[in-house]
């Protein structure tokens, strides 16, 4: 559900390393269950198999008799006329408060502009709420928290799959122990570690380091990385090392490259949460002048005009729903993956 | 192949380095651990509320100006600020307030007791009017060793009656004959609900303030929320007439008139929003909001009307509060001279010394900032009458529309917040106001026994 | 000593030098990253979050007090009412968060024309940065006739409703946007689950003669069985979490009423204005993570015993 709290994900990300994809989906032979292999599937490969794309509970025969055709075209309409009003309905509405008077949205909010449109809101919320700038603050948590989360997950996939020190089932076993984990118990300590960390000997409060260096902390990233490396073919690796890689080139030259399926799906995963972080950043980033969208919006809801309030809430929306509509297949079929395994 | 070795080298160094090298310097580019920049003394101190007009802010940076003209070796970077119960604690704890920072009465003492505010008693008794303050409030920034902590600053309220005098119109009330008992605020509270519709009556409920607006209603009844000993504990005696009385008014209006709305989930901030908006007829809190009522919510000056809380009972009284200017602990020497230097030129000058008074009121008219809000005196009573008439031409804040407040303000009883764990006691008083809104069968006997048990054993931990 | 020498006798490679030249320094360079992040922003407070809830601390002064903190948190009136009322979330969101997107989905899986027209209005929600749903959301809740859906229940004679300000009103108000906000990925999820239903599974019951609903509950089903588990108990952990709605929408209010076990360990830590209880609130938190640790170890056992099936 919308627990959008959290340091970042340590715990969010949810121990379900059984259900994750393996490369084995990717065409190699071993590597995750069934199961696993046919979540894997809608990000890990392009296309479908003819046979099964269009194929339902219902047969083409089934779709030839009146009765089940009707009743299905009649409720797939319901269902469209539904799925219009309640997920484009409030947007719309949105939409239009952002151009309405003040007056107006308090009076007769769903009344059509009875007294002319307010386009003066959409300029007052973008130079005086000073819109642009949270959302930048935003895309710069999040492409942070996105860097930080893949260079902790693919060296320390590579470090526990490929490397294999000694020392490397204790490691596991520490990170796979953080899953268990979950985030409430990391609030206060945690806040008290970027109080006061060790080495540092310096807050990182009001830093962004407070954000995207907790981000990194994601065991199921880390798991999830590794149980692909898992799976990939040991000979490339033997060959690699015969030509003369050193551990660097094999990680960066070999290993990378074949991992692009894994590194979108935690780019996604990163990305998204860190959009949806709420209680971390309104702790750590008391500085107005650093604050994300999602922090800052709350602190002017009292204090700024509800008309201007909308329309700063409209641009906020306009971006990530502009990019949703471009970026549609991508979206949906990491949520269609990231939803089985992480909720 | 070495090209790539590196180029994976310094990636998998980067967060480890960046860890050491680039948060060291992090995110403030002024240097931190003694508070300097190129030779200026760097001090980050409050401004505005947040989402404040620009016209506000204008004024702000332009005050900000004369300040660093006249101190060329101080660097001040304003922050917006507010202060609320519920994010005050992070802030402290977290190190992020302003050098200089706000923070009401009630939580002084306590701050001081725990060393979290900066001794600057050094620096204030060198003004030149550090013997002038009002003994009574200056006592609030003053520590157990009798040295100031803190300077009564920015405002000291009593609290009053605001109303929307455009809705008493609408109403068919007389704007200029505002309620003087509180069964003549419930008598136009109805008949603006029922003219206009809104909200003829309302009352904060959340972030404490809740509890502070009934103990307001509290004190103007003659109850009293708690009990100073002789030992110097406190005796929560939230279960007192007063304050029953105060809760049975409100269920009346609520539940009887249903002249109070429909929303009742409002703080501070949001129940001056809803007022700017006309959606309340009238409301209690500190005479001084006109101010944040302009900053904040661009109300319309004809719209605004300020009168007194109506006292009933034996000892009523009103509330008096108050905002104390503090400095982190964490100030150099060098930043608290500035803190103080700040202190008196942005709050305390204009109301001492006749050309600071004239110049502060030219910068805010000049942004059409409020000049002129009725609040009580920081110094004698005398004293801040002949300030006010330095500046009384630039006053721009309607005056006569206030003589409800202003009049008789003087005349009645200050009673001072209470003093035991306030901010708990509020909290808890949150939850009774906003059942008796909430729920027409709420057990307000009840409830508020059960607040009295919680608030004791809050008042009996922190004395033991 | 003589121990000593033998152990180098059986492993001469051991020497720092060795190590070098086998590697050793590249993977601990490989390993930095994570060793760093974990050791300071997750093994380090986690072994703090257990030695502070022994504590009494404010970040001055600390002192032991072994389970005083789990007592004051006992103690507390308020513990009943936040547990009630996050088992309450969780009940309203299972309610309304669980059928719902499964019909929606096995509907949705039966599309055969602009399949993605439907996903895309399905997760348009999601996109919503949630703090402009919630904020969005509270406006829509106004209570006044004139709020947004008073208006809308007027048409239809309904109304209105208080939403967020009656006690019983406001938990199914904050389930309703929480809902909103969520069930598209949820669709998505269920929706990514039927396409992998082998198609083989529903020939082999129509040769058996089996109706539309027979295929869709025998087959359809049975073959959502893990994927419907996985969600049921992820929602659960979530909702256990849950912060943003009753934070923003209600404070926890009205007297009490959506406060959430999480939204009290924040008031523990943050609330109060002079300082907070952090060794009740990590106490506290301590005590949810392990009722969550124990879901979480059945959903692990489940996701692993289907995997393998």
């Amino acid at each position: 559900m919308t627990t959008s709290t959290t340091p970042a994900g340590p715990a969010h990300a949810t121990p379900a390393t059984a259900a994750l994809p393996g490369p084995g989906a990717a065409g190699a032979a071993e590597g995750g269950g069934p199961g696993a292999r046919r979540r894997g599937r809608p990000v890990l490969r392009r296309t479908r198999r003819p046979d099964e794309a269009d194929r339902g509970a219902l047969s083409p025969a089934d779709w030839r008799r009146p009765l089940v055709r009707r009743s299905m075209r009649l409720s797939h309409g319901v269902l469209l006329a539904l799925l219009v009003l309640c997920g484009l309905g409030p947007l719309v509405l949105l939409a239009k408060f952002a151009i309405t008077p003040t007056q107006d949205i308090l009076r007769t909010p769903l009344a059509v502009f009875p007294h002319g449109i307010a386009w003066d809101n959409l300029s007052a919320a973008w130079n005086d709420v000073q819109v642009s700038r949270y959302f930048l603050n935003t895309v710069v948590l999040a492409a942070g928290s996105w860097a930080s989360q893949i260079l902790v997950a693919t060296t320390g996939g590579y470090l526990l799959s490929v490397l294999r020190p000694r020392y490397a089932k204790v490691v596991q076993a520490a990170v796979l122990a953080t899953l268990f984990v979950p985030a409430v118990v990391l609030l206060v300590p945690l806040y008290l570690v970027i109080l006061d960390p060790p080495v540092l000997g310096r807050s990182l409060m009001n830093s962004y380091w407070a954000v995207w260096l907790p981000a990194g902390a994601s065991a199921f990233n880390v798991l999830l990385v590794q149980r692909f490396f898992d799976g990939l073919p040991r000979e490339v690796f033997e060959a690699a090392r015969v030509d003369g890689a050193g551990p660097f080139r094999l990680f960066w030259s070999v290993v990378l490259p074949m991992s692009r399926p894994i590194l979108g799906v935690v780019s996604v995963f990163a990305i998204i949460a860190s959009w949806k972080d709420f209680l971390w950043p309104l702790l750590v980033l008391r500085d107005p002048d650093i604050q994300p969208l999602s922090v800052r919006l709350p602190s002017l809801q009292a204090t700024t005009d509800l008309g201007v309030l909308m329309a700063a809430l409209a641009i906020s929306t306009l971006i990530p729903v502009l990019l949703f509509l471009v970026f549609q297949r991508l979206f949906l079929r990491g949520a269609g993956l990231g939803g089985a395994v992480k909720g | 192949m070495r090209s790539s070795r590196t180029t994976a080298l310094a990636l998998t160094g980067a967060l480890s380095f960046t860890l050491l090298a680039a948060c060291s310097s992090g995110s403030d580019d002024a240097g931190e651990g003694d508070g300097t920049a190129g030779g200026k003394t760097v001090l980050r101190v409050v401004s505005l509320l947040p989402g404040s007009e620009q016209e506000a802010f204008d004024a702000f940076d332009e005050q900000v100006a004369q300040f660093e003209e006249a101190n060329p070796d101080i660097d001040v970077q304003p922050e917006e600020y507010e202060w609320k119960a519920t994010t005050f604690a992070a802030q402290l704890a977290g190190g992020t307030l302003p050098d200089v920072f706000e923070i009401p009465f009630t939580d002084g003492k306590t701050l001081i007791e725990n060393g979290q505010l900066a001794d600057i008693d050094a620096q204030v008794q060198a003004l030149p009017y550090a013997d002038d303050f009002n003994p009574n409030v200056l006592e609030a920034g003053t520590g157990a060793d009798g040295k100031v902590y803190a300077i009564p600053a920015k405002s000291v309220y009593g609290i009053g009656l605001h109303y929307n005098r455009a809705l008493f119109a609408q109403a068919g009330l007389d704007p200029d004959d505002p309620p003087t008992t509180w069964d003549e605020v419930r008598a136009d509270a109805k008949a603006i609900a029922d003219a206009t519709g809104q909200a003829g009556y309302a009352t904060m409920t959340q972030n404490n303030t809740g509890g502070w607006q009934l103990t307001v209603a509290t004190y103007a009844r003659g109850g009293r929320v708690q009990e100073t000993d002789d030992d110097g504990t406190y005796t929560a005696t939230l279960d007192n007439d007063g304050t029953k009385a105060a809760l049975e008014y409100l269920h009346d209006l609520r539940w009887e008139d249903g002249s109070m709305g429909a929303n009742f989930l409002l703080d501070w901030s949001s129940i001056n929003q809803a007022f700017a908006a006309g959606q309340v007829g009238m409301f209690t809190s500190g005479s001084d909001v006109y101010t944040s009522l302009v900053q904040t919510n661009a109300i319309n000056p004809d719209d605004y009307g300020l009168t007194a809380v109506p006292l009933e009972g034996d000892d009523a009284g009103v509330l008096g509060g108050g905002t104390l200017a503090a400095v982190s602990t964490s100030a150099s020497e060098a930043q608290k001279e500035a803190a103080v230097k700040w202190i008196d030129f942005y709050y305390l000058r204009k109301l001492t010394d006749s050309d600071a008074a004239v110049k502060d009121a030219e910068t805010l008219v000049a942004s059409d900032q409020p000049v002129g809000t009725p609040v009580l005196p920081i110094f004698s009573q005398e004293q801040y009458d002949e300030s006010q008439t330095w500046i009384a031409d630039l006053v721009n804040v309607p005056l006569d529309q206030m003589t409800g407040f202003t009049d008789v303000i003087f005349d009645q009883p200050l009673i001072p917040e209470p003093a035991g764990s306030t901010q708990e006691l509020y909290g808890a008083l949150d939850t009774v106001v906003q059942a008796v809104l909430t729920d027409e069968d709420a057990d307000i006997d009840a409830l508020l026994e059960q607040a009295d048990a919680d608030v004791q054993a809050i008042l009996d931990k922190n004395a033991g | 000593m003589a121990l000593t020498h033998e152990a180098r006798a059986t492993s001469p490679r051991r020497t720092p030098l060795t190590w070098v030249r086998r590697g050793g320094l590249s993977t601990l360079v490989f390993a930095l990253p994570l060793l760093v992040v974990f050791g300071l922003f997750s093994w380090l407070p986690i072994g703090k979050a257990v030695v502070m809830s022994l504590q009494e601390t404010n970040l001055v002064t600390t002192a032991w007090v072994g389970l005083d903190n789990v007592r004051t948190v006992l103690a507390d009136p308020l513990l009943a009412t936040a547990v009630g009322n996050t088992l309450w979330f969780a009940a309203l969101a299972l309610l309304l968060g669980y059928p719902v997107p499964l019909l929606a989905a096995v509907l949705m899986s039966e599309v055969r024309r602009a399949k993605g027209l439907y996903s895309a209005f399905a997760y348009l929600p999601v996109v919503v940065p949630p703090v402009v749903a919630v904020l969005l959301w509270k406006f829509f809740f106004d209570a006044r006739p004139e709020g947004v859906f008073n208006t809308m229940l007027g048409w239809v004679g309904v109304g209105p409703v208080p939403w967020l300000q009656d006690a019983d009103w406001a938990m199914p108000s904050l389930v309703l946007e929480a809902t909103w906000a969520a069930a598209g990925g949820t669709i998505i999820i269920y929706l990514a689950a039927l396409t992998a239903v082998p198609g083989e599974l529903y020939d082999a019951a129509e040769v058996d003669g089996a109706s539309v609903w027979r295929k869709v509950w025998h087959v359809t089903m049975p073959q959502l069985r893990a994927v419907l588990l996985i969600t049921f108990i992820l929602q659960i952990i979530g909702t256990a979490q849950v912060f943003l709605e009753p934070y923003l929408f209600t404070d926890g209010g009205p007297a009490n009423a959506t406060i959430t076990v999480l939204l009290l360990v924040y008031r523990y830590a943050f609330g109060q204005s002079l300082g907070g209880d952090y060794g009740a609130a990590t106490a506290l938190s301590l005590m949810l993570a392990v009722v969550l640790a124990v879901l979480s170890v059945v959903y692990f056992r489940l996701t692993r015993s289907w995997s393998q099936t």
